[in-house]
């Protein structure tokens, strides 16, 4: 469905089955909405897309009480948040007070409204994707809500294959009208599940542990890595050795996931690039010895 | 109240290997610095094995915490290196700067197996940097200069390597500019070269003029490297003599390097009976002495003297064995076999000195200045009953009248009236080097006096000499060197073949023999000044380069030699101590391993060792297994490799550790 970008979506599906939410970054056009669109349709279970614009009401992601005439009194019409899956898409267009009462939600699994605690679907997962903050009329999320989403992948450009392929599947209409759903709802949960049942070792903690604090260490870096990130980085790294068919997390894992889960939460200083500050310090941080005994 | 902490800030591991090359190379520059000056090989070369070690270990343990064994281990050897230090310092009669070099070559041997932090590299710098100070002590030449700039050099470099990189600060050099100063230092240094006079590279005359020299010259008398004395029999110098009529050229080549607190004149041999036109000495007796000569052996200190100092001299050419020295000794060491004292308490050995040789002399700065001489009264007999001091020869008639007219308004004392006659040779004759011959039947004395009123210094002191004695004052002639070519901040002279000079040595009553210098340019009262304040101050005694000789010798007899044993015991047993730790750890904690996980890890530490390239430490084991390897693998070793590396990964990371008749299969396959 999607062409040549298997490991944004390998890390989207991860994201999934990790139990977070993922934030998908790049220029217009790439196929950020595409993925979105496409990961929710071959799940199955309710999708709803919420496109954001600067004149987006916190009510309008939430839902509100109408006044029902006919019975005189209110009722509650639910918003798009209440889905399985929602794409939020440009969510760095909406106002700063659309975007947090989308990522509380995001963060707490259930939205209050008017005095009425509502939970929300189950499985419920967020795609944000967000256009990069030089564009104009943006509102660049804070760190304190880029961090809520458990890894952000970029899409990159397409090669000039891909980009034929794509000319090629689209010749005659969008095949995303033609895909089906191949894993249930349930079939979701239980992944989440066995993500859980991953073992992370000693060996594994100590090396996360060991990677924010090289993390901390660097000049560059003006706003560290937060405990949540390492909890995330766990868990997203959980979620990939399942993918691998391994019960157990490898330091490959964490290695690899460093940089999706990581770069988006980290404040820099100067034009330091987060990914690569952060692949330098992956590259030479020493792994815990083999040896536990 | 909460208590107060006082601590260093954090220093973040060195983990640039670069930075830690840069630290080993400047220890390296420090240790070349002692083994070419110094010429102490044991130690350093020892030390410098065992610092590539450390630096090793150090790298490679640099991410772990530091062990409290290894530490009381390393603080042990520290102690040892002390004791060590302690018992090489009394025992080395000397001079205390190889044993200092030596005590901080152990510390950097030491402490290169705990170069964790960017901090503890750094002390390494500063520790090498007292090394080299320590061996410019022995240090004669400029390459040393090229030894400092090679420690700059790394310096920089573990900076650049350390910090730079770091900071991933991007250094670019501005290769224009660069090359304009470079350009514009080299054209200035060479216009700064030509307009500079460069007096001591001058030769003394030029060739052209110095020929007429050349009738005269009698080559099988001519001693090159004592020009004014003329050598026969007895390489001692016990039957040598001076003749006026005549001298040898003399050259820049340096004769040697005096390291010294103060500039003094070095004497050598004296001279006391005059006949002829030649020098001659008239006591021949001497006392045999050994190599070290304590202070109890020598004449007691001058009253109010002034403290003492320390001479170092190396020798440059092949020297009769005299022992050129600063006047008055308080003791000497002189590495040679046989050591003599003769009549006139000057050193001499039968041996001839050797270029590369090194004595070392203590002598008193005498208080004898001007106002001190003049309480001195008249001596009108001769000291040690030895009537040549008086021996006027055959002095003309005219010549003791001049001495009278010269010296007739100055005679209130007997200072007075040496200055009088000095200062009259100083203003009234030329100094020259250019001098023809005596004429055959012309006394040399009168000839000076009254035909050329020029002369070289043998002249003057000669004609001094004798006119003194003429007025009924002893004197006599000292030949020697003169300073050289003294540099106050490096306290070092070099002495050249063109320094060679003679000059008088008068008797006063209370002072003994005061050298006095009649030659032009040179300082009339020629006694040992207080040129250099900080060498004659307390202090600097306590320093044991600076104070060679009795004291510590004292303590070495006293058994502080059984420092050594004991250090060497203290180590030997904190060594052991820490290696049955060591394996009670290693014990216990194999007792606790799951069975399987020791044989699998060392079979796979073997497996890398096989193939060539050990895994790094950031490497995981998948990617050490599609790493590149320094040869491609056989099909049946790579897939071994992979069961491997899937075995150590569900070991280490699952905890799931295969049955040791598994790792026995595999190992099996290996083979």
């Amino acid at each position: 469905m999607i062409v040549g970008k298997d490991h944004v979506v390998r890390l989207a599906a991860a994201g999934l089955v990790a139990g977070g939410h993922v934030l998908l970054q790049d220029l217009p056009g790439t196929g950020k909405t595409m993925l979105a669109r496409a990961l929710a349709t071959s799940v199955g279970g309710t999708f709803r897309r919420i496109q954001c614009t600067p004149d987006l009401l916190p009510s309008d992601i939430t839902g509100s009480s109408v006044f029902n005439q006919k019975d005189l009194t209110f009722e509650f019409v639910a918003g798009p948040i209440f889905a399985n899956f929602v794409l939020a898409d440009e969510v760095n267009r909406a106002t700063p007070r659309t975007q947090s009462a989308l990522l509380e939600a995001m963060g707490e699994g259930q939205v209050t409204i008017e005095g009425v605690t509502r939970m929300l679907g189950r499985p419920f997962f967020v795609i944000a994707t967000q256009n990069p903050a030089e564009f104009h009329g943006t509102y660049p999320l804070p760190e304190s809500q880029l961090d809520r989403f458990i890894l952000a992948a970029e899409m990159g450009p397409p090669t000039n294959a891909e980009a034929m392929e794509v000319l090629a599947r689209r010749e005659h209409g969008d095949p995303i009208a033609e895909l089906r759903s191949v894993v249930s709802l349930p079939d979701v949960i239980e992944l989440q599940e066995g993500c859980l049942r991953v073992v992370a070792a000693p060996a594994i903690r100590t090396y996360i542990v060991s990677l924010m604090e090289a993390v901390r260490s660097r000049p560059e870096i003006a706003l560290p890595a937060s405990m949540r990130s390492g909890v995330y980085l766990q868990r997203a790294a959980q979620a990939w050795a399942l993918f691998q068919g391994r019960d157990f997390v490898l330091p490959d894992d964490v290695k690899l996931l460093a940089v999706p889960v990581l770069a988006h939460r980290l404040g820099m200083r100067g034009r330091a690039k987060a990914s690569d500050v952060l692949q330098e310090v992956v590259s030479a941080l020493p792994l815990p010895p083999l040896r536990q005994h | 109240m909460a208590p107060v902490r006082l601590r260093l800030p954090a220093s973040p591991v060195e983990s640039s290997l670069e930075g830690r090359a840069f630290v080993f190379s400047a220890f390296s520059v420090a240790v070349l610095a002692v083994v070419l000056y110094g010429e102490d090989y044991v130690v350093p070369i020892i030390a410098l094995a065992a610092t590539a070690i450390g630096h090793v270990v150090s790298y490679r343990e640099r991410a772990q915490k530091r062990g409290i064994r290894r530490q009381v281990l390393l603080a042990g050897l520290v102690f040892a290196a002390l004791a060590y230090f302690l018992a090489d310092s009394v025992g080395a009669i000397f001079g205390g700067v190889l044993p200092q070099a030596n005590f901080a070559i152990l510390l950097v041997a030491v402490t290169s197996f705990d170069l964790k932090t960017r901090r503890n590299c750094y002390s390494s710098m500063w520790i090498s940097l007292a090394i080299l100070y320590l061996a410019a002590v022995y240090a004669w030449d400029y390459p040393f200069g090229v030894l400092l700039a090679l420690w700059a050099i790394c310096l920089a470099g573990f900076w650049a390597a350390s910090h730079l990189r770091r900071m991933e600060a991007r250094v670019t050099l501005p290769t224009k500019a660069v090359a304009t100063a470079l350009g514009g230092a080299l054209a200035l240094g060479i216009v700064a070269f030509f307009l500079i006079p460069q007096a001591n590279l001058e030769p003394s005359g030029p060739v052209l003029v110095s020929l007429p020299n050349f009738v005269g010259f009698r080559g099988e008398m001519e001693n090159p490297a004592l020009p004014l004395i003329q050598l026969s029999g007895d390489p001692s110098g016990a039957t040598s003599s001076v003749d006026l009529h005549y001298r040898g050229r003399l050259g820049n080549a340096p004769v040697m390097y005096v390291r010294t607190g103060a500039p003094a004149y070095w004497r050598g041999l004296v001279f006391d009976k005059y006949e002829n036109g030649v020098w001659t000495a008239s006591k021949h007796s001497y006392t045999v002495l050994q190599p070290y000569v304590p202070p109890r052996f020598l004449p007691p200190a001058p009253p109010n003297n002034n403290g003492t100092f320390v001479q170092v001299f190396r020798v440059m050419r092949p020297l009769p064995g005299v022992i050129s020295a600063a006047y008055p000794i308080q003791s000497l060491y002189a590495p040679v076999s046989a050591l003599r004292e003769d009549a006139y308490g000057t050193f001499r050995t039968p041996d001839v000195l050797r270029p590369g040789q090194t004595y070392s002399v203590v002598s008193y700065l005498p208080n004898i200045t001007a106002t001190e001489l003049s309480r001195d009264p008249y001596v009108f007999n001769p000291p040690d009953e030895n009537q040549a001091y008086l021996d006027r020869g055959t002095l003309s008639a005219e010549a003791r009248a001049l001495a009278e007219r010269v010296t007739h308004d100055h005679s209130s004392n007997q200072y007075e009236l040496v200055m009088a006659l000095t200062n009259y040779l100083q203003q009234n004759f030329q100094y020259t080097q250019q001098l023809g011959h005596v004429p055959a039947g012309r006394d040399p004395i009168d000839w000076f006096l009254f035909d050329v009123k020029q002369g070289y210094c043998e002249q003057f002191a000669t004609t001094e000499v004798m006119l003194l004695r003429s007025l009924g004052i002893p004197a006599r002639l000292a030949t020697g060197y003169s300073t050289g070519d003294y540099n106050p901040v490096l306290d070092q002279a070099v002495v050249r073949e063109r320094d060679a000079h003679a000059w008088v040595e008068v008797w006063f009553a209370n002072h003994g023999w005061v050298p006095v210098d009649p030659s032009p340019g040179f300082p009339a009262l020629a006694a040992t000044q207080f040129p250099n304040h900080w060498a004659a101050a307390g202090i600097a005694r306590l320093i044991p380069h600076l104070t060679v000789g009795a004291p510590m010798a004292v303590l070495g007899s006293l058994g502080a030699l059984a420092a050594i044993p004991v250090g060497v015991a203290i180590a030997l047993l904190v060594t052991l101590l820490w290696a049955w730790a060591r394996t009670r750890r290693r014990r216990t904690a194999a007792a606790r391993a799951t069975p399987g996980e020791s044989e699998l890890l060392r079979l796979y530490e073997r497996v890398q060792r096989r193939l060539g390239r050990r895994r790094a430490p950031p490497e995981t084991p998948l990617e050490y297994f599609h790493g590149r390897l320094p040869s491609p693998l056989p099909e049946g070793e790579r897939e071994l490799l992979g069961e491997l590396t899937e075995a150590v990964n569900e070991g280490a990371y699952a905890g799931r550790w295969p049955e040791p008749s598994r790792v026995r299969e595999l190992s099996k396959r290996l083979s």
